[in-house]
């Protein structure tokens, strides 16, 4: 397997011309060995400082939030700023905040495959390594957000000697179907997308170790034709079954409010405006984890500025559709008639709560369109930077619905809402958990498809002038 | 509680050994200390309440069968129950006995529920001639003070406990020594009571120790009606006010909704004269003239707001006008006593116990004039008052007049007024005897204290209002061994019959004038004693007594430099002797809301003029509203002559300027676990402190100033929205658009698409599975409720009763804080109009039981679902506690678990660092080993706990932590009756329950009959009817969600002449300007009569045709 890094450079290119060559997606021609060799680096070699300084933070906040849900159930709902009458509070906000950033990656390795679009390659495996763990935070909070965690498994059609199915027309029964296929059905096709990547893992590994454990989830393996076959077959069909899901999980999740009948909550828009607001909220999460991480891994070369220019294009897409869907609210519940509709928003906007809504506008509607302008997109820190607005604003979108409650139908019942600390630290603890575990994804799983990635390189197409498998730094 | 072994018998061979000399000598002490382990009197409770004593304790019950219970507390007693006799004992069914809870002036009769033996629920007779079955909040929650955990247990002299018996002997022996010199140096200190017998043992003391002397005090001086009815007729009578015959009431600062002591019999009248079923029924008026906002004035038709000390100014005036044919400065006054005169003979002027003589006095003055003495005002001859006051009794103390001191009643300590400065004075005495329900502020001062019985432990008797005599039995004997009030004065007096059994049943015999024991039977069983009920004696109204009335000298009115304060009787705590009972300390303030607390309340002016900015009060007026949200208020001082304290100030709206407003009854220094409050200081603040006798309401010359440089004070309070936004929640019309349309309150429905046939084209997309069963002949019942919005006053007797019936829980200061309080029935109160005079609605809130319940749907593990009668049912054991429920219910109606609330004590519910039993060690164990090898572990101490377990309603769950709770229209009352009437029919298909079998627990106490429940399937139940009338209406119409419980819209019955008439009420003009596309529109026009001529698009967008008509137009919706 050896081979030389230098010679692909060496190699003369019989460029296209240059008003129709498009940016290659693998900058600076990069060779398919340095491919491997870059992404691999990051699992293979000696454990960076930054490493260290990032994990164990990471997994104090990660004992922090575990303490914090055992402090929970020993003491009861209690402890969190849960009252009358907004009996959801940040377990359900973060909840949909984390659902929602789950969703990028989902979109870009199924829809985006479906769709032909080349450029997934680059940042598919750690968005969807991001979707999984965005999707285990989000998992915490219906589990321990009920009153009686221990019975819990109820929402789960079981039989039992009781004798009583759960309520169907539960949109949280619908939930438990929807996140729990969502997040197997992602964890089956990142798993699957990970194979002839973990064989590249085990053929490099060094030791025994590494290698029985990459061996036993390569599954055997070998870049054979068959294997290959198969593989592009079941990738399809998972792109295909995924596909849908990214659609369904977030409808549902809206399902939540939508089907109650709250003014506020109960609006038919909210389905496909929450899909629009959990891609923008996770292409604004993966651009947040991204731009750092191809810094200090040194994979500019492979998630390039053309990589964040397009996703910044998804954002600036998805966060209009977003805003429009916020001005349509306005004008249906001002066209509806219903003075209790009205009043809902209006309250949003000039409310006790007011200030969380034009958080939330700021943030969603206003920091995309800087996105319009190509050389802010090209800004990498500009974008990092607009990336967290996008976070914090989707976060304080749920902020804004899950407080609609506060004031509903009888001015009477109006009440007030603030997060007791166990919310505060419960939620920051969740971060702990998701960079835990992204932390170790990195240090342990190539965080780029290696073989998708070669795939989209010019060696790697037969037409190309750099093309066909048989040229030096080819197939590995 | 263990139980203590009893001493080692001697091994009857080998060596003997003892274990100390006084075991050899056998010593009467040895064999007590050894029956106490802790000497200082921690095992006088025994081994208490645990359940194998309890069994014991029940004697009382088990007697009714004539089966006396072994051991030592075998009753003598035979107790009757009231309205069934069972065979033998049944377990698991409950006995009912007539019994009454003694007032001030009189009793409210009551039925009172047992079962195995311990009383769990108070309701009243509604057998009793002058009783609806109707009680009040401070009766319901009477039943949860027999368990207190904090009430006196032990006899004590000097503080140390000593036996039952030594304290029985020490009684005796004050009345021998006092026996000898006629009773000279003996003074008795009591409470106003209308006993029979208290009044012979009085009496027979009184020939034994002719110069013992007698003094009365209550801090609530409810006496002065028959002081003032005495004066005024020159005869010893008492008025008997007769509210159901009165068409205009005028109230002179008279609380009688609230704060008089006979509330629960004026709010029946009272409401009497509010039920209006048709147009062409009358309906009552009501002028209230008062310094702060009451109930009463909450209540009112027309409200007059002046300091108190300024009522007797108004009260001559309107006399003067009455007299002078409606000649008045003043237009209020003016066209009051036009209206007055226009209705004579059916007119009834009350003054409140507050007021002066005086005031009194010209309130019968008027009524005499309008000829109302002898319909609406009745005079009953009664007893002399010739016990002296408590002022008198400190010239006596310091006088060396007074060598034994015997306290029956009251805590004088806490609550005589200041300048007696009882501490020193009572120390003049060389003996106090004081018998006590608590060991309270004047437990310190006494030599001998004597638990009190409870009045479900005690015999007692007494005469209720109208002269009938009741009896008060005991239930349960004593737990703690007290004694009663008539058995310590019959020991001191040495009387030949000690048992207040006896006593009762003498006095009985005496005053029915029967030996028959049958006799005696029937008058526990009823409850009362037929033919008792006094007649009216006739009793003019002397005119020199009027004349001085009028020339009485009147106080300056306050000023802003000399605010006045007005002190009163809390609603929650009286006059602080329910300060350690949790239900009443939990029980909103009906004015203001607030809990846990008594605030200083001002009015916004005066708020002002002391420099309060309206943006420091927290909540939401009119002027407020974006302000809701809880940022604490500020804290001030109130201070009269060298006196002071400190407490939140709070804007109320309907104050009289000037006016500081204080309830009286907090502050307790010594005082139970939950008076103590979350701080270990005392709940509230001590108006006592500003008390003197001289003023002991309205106290001139106060000082408010703001306490600087102190956090906002975090009020409890449970609604911090006062204003209704316009909604047509609570719906109301004056009476002329009531007789105009009596349709008014579905005109106020938000107008949805209809098709041709005027029926909603909007459905649910949930078939409603109750349109089946409501015609299946297999189910006889379809349940509903109706409350009537103009009968009910806010009392919330209601809301104690849902309490004690459901095992509600108490939260404590801090979680009502966080608005977790979990009373399933609420009173919504809301202010509207001119915030210096507001009107005030209200709304008894509870579950709607709606037909198409959006609780349900959303339920993913189906623990809320519908039966076939109708109900919505809360299924606790299949509760996980999603709160979605919670979320969706447009009532906001249910009530979350968030802990353990049964088991947590109030220090483990003070956030935000709870406790959790996983760090926690008690006694050397973990908590949670504890809770692995018994899940019932709870946070309190074993007594507490057995108490709280004993005060339970063994019929519904006590729900844990993490479940969903609501209201189930006291379901396990409907299977009851269910059962009952299956019994009863046999093989017969007469299984429905006749009407009027059920009633709720909110409907049993509710004085004013506002609440009715019945099977709405049977056209001719009350229900039913109630429900057809023009008035019915559901909150929430247009969400479908189709409620059971539907109300009937309040009238409003102002006069056009007054200068405060508005056309509409204040509700129906913000609800004008919020909900109608035409601001100056009728709201009452009835709309919807167009929809059906507009085909069958079913869009009511046919409005515009209909042009000015604008029928209540939802702006947008055309």
């Amino acid at each position: 397997m050896g081979h030389s890094v230098s010679a692909v450079t060496t190699i003369p290119v019989a460029a296209a011309p240059v008003e129709l060559e498009r940016e290659p997606l693998v900058a600076n021609r990069r060779s398919i060995g340095w491919i491997s060799d870059q992404i691999a680096a990051v699992a293979e070699g000696k454990t960076p400082w930054w490493w260290w300084f990032a994990f164990i933070p990471s997994v104090l906040l990660l004992i922090t939030c575990f303490t914090l849900i055992a402090y929970l159930i020993s003491a009861g709902t209690g402890v969190w700023g849960l009252t009358h009458p907004v009996m959801w509070g940040w377990a359900i906000i973060n909840f949909v905040w984390w659902i929602g950033i789950g969703h990028a990656g989902t979109l870009i390795s199924a829809i985006l495959f479906l769709l032909r679009q080349k450029w997934r390659t680059g940042v598919n495996r750690a968005a969807e390594a991001m979707t999984i763990f965005a999707v285990m935070c989000a998992g915490i909070y219906p589990l321990i957000h009920v009153g009686r965690v221990w019975l819990g498994w109820w929402l789960f059609p079981i039989p039992v000697s009781q004798g009583i199915w759960p309520q169907f027309r539960s949109p949280l029964m619908w939930d438990v179907f929807a996140v729990s296929t969502y997040f197997t059905v992602s964890l089956l096709f990142w798993y699957m997308g990970l194979i002839p990547d973990l064989a590249v893992m085990r053929d490099r590994a060094k030791t025994k170790i590494r290698k029985f454990a990459y061996g036993l989830f390569a599954l055997g393996w070998t870049g054979s034709n068959r294997h290959w076959s198969n593989y592009e077959k079941a990738y399809l069909i998972l792109a295909g079954l995924s596909t849908p899901l990214v659609l369904s999980v977030h409808s549902i999740v809206s399902l939540d409010f939508a089907v109650s009948q709250l003014p506020g909550w109960h609006t038919t828009i909210f389905p496909p405006y929450f899909v629009a607001g959990a891609v923008f909220s996770g292409f604004g999460m993966v651009l947040t984890l991204l731009i750092p991480l191809r810094t200090v891994c040194g994979l500019q070369d492979l998630i390039t500025e053309r990589h964040i220019d397009l996703m910044c294009k998804v954002t600036l897409a998805t966060g209009t559709i977003v805003g429009y869907a916020y001005a349509m609210e306005f004008f249906i519940a001002w066209y509806s008639g219903n003075p209790y509709e009205r009043f809902a928003f209006v309250n949003r906007a000039f409310g006790p709560y007011g200030w969380g809504y034009w958080w939330m506008i700021s943030c969603n509607v206003i920091t995309p369109q800087f996105f319009w302008f190509r050389s802010i997109r090209r800004n990498v820190l500009i974008v990092w930077i607009l990336s967290i607005f996008v976070n914090i604003g989707m976060w304080f979108e749920r902020f804004v619905i899950v407080m609609t409650l506060h004031r509903d139908f009888l001015p009477s019942s109006w009440g007030f809402y603030a997060p007791t600390w166990v919310d505060i630290w419960t939620y920051i603890g969740t971060f702990g958990l998701f960079f835990t575990m992204f932390l170790l994804f990195m240090r342990f799983l190539p965080i780029i498809a290696i073989a998708e990635v070669k795939a989209i390189t010019p060696q790697a197409d037969p037409h190309h002038p750099l093309g066909g498998a048989s040229k030096v730094g080819g197939h590995h | 509680m263990k139980t203590i072994p009893p001493p080692c018998p001697h091994p009857e061979t080998g060596p003997k050994y003892w274990r100390s000399l006084d075991e050899v000598a056998e010593t009467p002490e040895f064999r007590d200390w050894l029956a106490r382990e802790f000497p200082a009197g921690a095992s006088e409770f025994e081994d208490g309440v645990s359940r194998r004593n309890f069994v014991k304790i029940m004697a009382s019950s088990f007697a009714l069968a004539g089966v006396g219970l072994t051991g030592c507390r075998r009753p003598y007693e035979h107790i009757v129950p009231f309205s069934r006799m069972p065979e033998g004992y049944v377990h698991g069914n409950a006995n009912y006995y007539a019994t009454a809870m003694p007032t001030r002036t009189s009793a409210i009769p009551l039925v009172v529920k047992s079962h195995e033996g311990r009383p769990i629920k108070v309701e009243g007779n509604s057998d009793h001639p002058d009783s609806n079955g109707g009680t009040n909040a401070w009766a319901q929650a009477s039943i949860l003070n027999l368990y207190d955990v904090d009430r006196a247990k032990r006899f004590a002299r000097g503080g140390s406990t000593i036996s039952r018996e030594a304290a029985v002997a020490q009684l005796a022996a004050v009345g021998q020594r006092h026996a000898q010199n006629q009773g000279q140096g003996l003074a008795f200190l009591i409470e106003p009571k209308n006993s029979p017998s208290r009044q012979r043992v009085q009496e027979f003391i009184a020939n034994k120790f002719p110069q013992a002397k007698w003094f009365s005090y209550d801090p609530v001086d409810c006496d002065v009606h028959q002081k003032a009815a005495s004066r005024a007729t020159g005869r010893s009578v008492r008025p008997y006010f007769k509210f159901e015959e009165a068409a205009v009431i005028v109230s002179l600062d008279c609380d009688f909704i609230g704060a008089e002591e006979e509330n629960t019999r004026y709010i029946n009248g009272f409401s009497k004269g509010r039920k209006i079923e048709k147009p062409t029924d009358k309906m009552n008026r009501l002028y209230v003239v008062e310094p702060l906002l009451s109930l009463t004035g909450m209540n009112s038709d027309h409200r007059l707001r002046v300091a108190g000390s300024q009522v007797a100014n108004v009260a001559v005036q309107l006399a003067q006008a009455v007299l002078n044919n409606g000649q008045a400065e003043d237009k209020w006054i003016a066209e009051c006593a036009k209206d007055l005169a226009a209705n004579r003979g059916k007119v009834l002027v009350v003054a409140g116990h507050r007021q002066p003589l005086a005031v009194h006095v010209l309130a019968y003055a008027i009524n005499q004039a309008l000829g109302a003495i002898g319909t609406t005002v009745l005079f009953h001859q009664a007893p002399e008052l010739r016990e002296a006051s408590i002022a008198d009794l400190g010239i006596a103390l310091n006088g060396g007049q007074v060598q034994t001191l015997v306290i029956t009643g009251g805590n004088p300590a806490y609550s005589a007024p200041v300048n007696l400065n009882w501490a020193a004075t009572v120390g003049k005495a060389q003996e106090v005897v004081r018998l006590g329900y608590y060991e309270d502020e004047t437990f310190k001062g006494s030599s001998l204290h004597i638990p009190e019985a409870h009045y479900l432990e005690a015999w007692s008797d007494a005469r209720t209002m109208d002269g009938t005599y009741v009896p008060v039995q005991p239930l349960i004997a004593p737990l703690y061994g007290g004694l009663s009030e008539i058995e310590v004065l019959a020991a001191i007096g040495g009387a030949p019959i000690q048992k207040g059994h006896d006593i009762v049943k003498d006095t009985f015999r005496t005053l029915a004038g029967t030996q028959s024991e049958n006799d005696w039977k029937q008058f526990l069983h009823d409850g009362f004693w037929k033919g008792t009920a006094a007649q009216p004696v006739n009793a003019q109204v002397s005119q020199d007594v009027v004349n001085q009335a009028l020339q009485a000298g009147r106080p300056a009115a306050p000023s802003a430099q000399n605010l006045e304060l007005a002190l009163f009787r809390s609603y929650n705590v009286d006059d602080g002797r329910y300060a350690n009972n949790g239900w009443l300390q939990e029980m909103p303030d009906p004015v203001t809301k607030i809990t846990w607390e008594n605030v200083i309340m001002v009015s916004k002016k005066t708020a002002n003029d002391l420099g309060f900015q309206d943006s420091e009060f927290m909540f939401g007026t009119h002027e407020l509203r974006q302000k809701d949200y809880p940022r604490g208020v500020p804290t001030a001082t109130v201070s009269v002559g060298g006196q002071q304290i400190t407490a939140p100030i709070w804007l109320t709206p309907g104050l009289a300027d000037n006016v500081v407003g204080l309830a009286l009854g907090y502050g307790r220094t010594e005082v139970g676990r939950i008076g103590k409050g979350l701080d270990g200081k005392g709940v509230g603040a001590n108006a006592y402190l500003l008390r003197t006798s001289e003023n002991p309401y309205f106290v001139p010359g106060a000082k408010v100033a703001r306490v600087a440089n102190v956090k906002p004070a975090e009020i409890s309070c449970v609604q911090h929205h006062w204003n209704m936004e316009g909604r047509p929640i609570v719906r109301e019309a004056n009476y002329d658009q009531y007789v105009a349309n009596p349709n008014f309150a579905k005109s106020l429905d938000l107008e949805s698409p209809k098709d041709s046939q005027g029926n909603p084209v909007v459905a649910s997309i949930y078939p409603n599975p109750l349109e089946r069963e409501k015609n299946n002949p297999r189910i006889p019942h379809q349940w509903g409720m109706s409350i009537d919005l103009n009968s009910c006053v806010a009392c919330q007797a209601c809301v104690i009763a849902c309490q004690s019936e459901n095992n509600i829980p108490i939260v404590g200061k801090e979680q009502v804080y966080r608005q977790r309080e979990m009373h399933w029935l609420r009173i919504d109160r809301y202010f509207a109009g001119n915030m210096e005079n507001p009107q005030t609605a209200y709304q008894p809130m509870l579950c709607q039981h709606c037909e198409a319940a959006p609780c349900e749907n959303v339920c993913p593990v189906n623990a809320t679902v519908h039966d076939e009668e109708g109900l919505n049912l809360m299924v606790y054991n299949r509760c996980v506690g999603t709160r979605y429920c919670s979320n969706n219910c447009p009532y906001k109606v249910r009530r979350f678990n968030f802990f353990d609330y049964h088991k947590r004590t109030a220090k483990e519910l003070d956030g935000p660092f709870y406790t959790t039993p996983v760090l926690k060690k008690t006694d050397g164990e973990w908590d949670l080993n504890k809770w692995v090898k018994n899940p019932d572990r709870h946070w309190r101490d074993d007594e507490e706990w057995e108490l709280l377990k004993l005060a339970k309603n063994p019929e519904v769950t006590v729900r844990m932590r993490g479940v969903m709770e609501k209201c189930t229209f006291c379901l396990q009352r409907i299977e009851a009756a269910k059962i009952a009437q299956k019994v009863k029919a046999g093989a017969s298909d007469e299984v429905a329950v006749p009407d009027g079998t059920i009633k709720t627990a909110c409907q049993q106490a509710c004085p004013a009959d506002a609440i009715v429940f019945g099977n709405t399937k049977d056209p001719n139940s009350r229900v039913s009817k109630l429900k057809a009338l023009d008035r019915n209406y559901a909150v929430l119409d247009y969400l479908y969600t189709r409620p059971r419980l539907t109300y009937l819209a309040k009238v409003r019955n102002p006069n056009k002449a007054m200068p405060d008439y508005t056309e509409y009420p204040a509700t129906t003009e913000e609800y004008r300007v919020s909900m109608m596309a035409d601001p100056k529109g009728n709201p009452f026009a009835p709309h919807g009569a167009h929809d059906g001529a507009h085909g069958t698009n079913g869009h009511g967008a046919a409005v515009e045709s209909h042009g000015t008509h604008a029928p209540a137009g939802k702006g947008g919706a055309h």
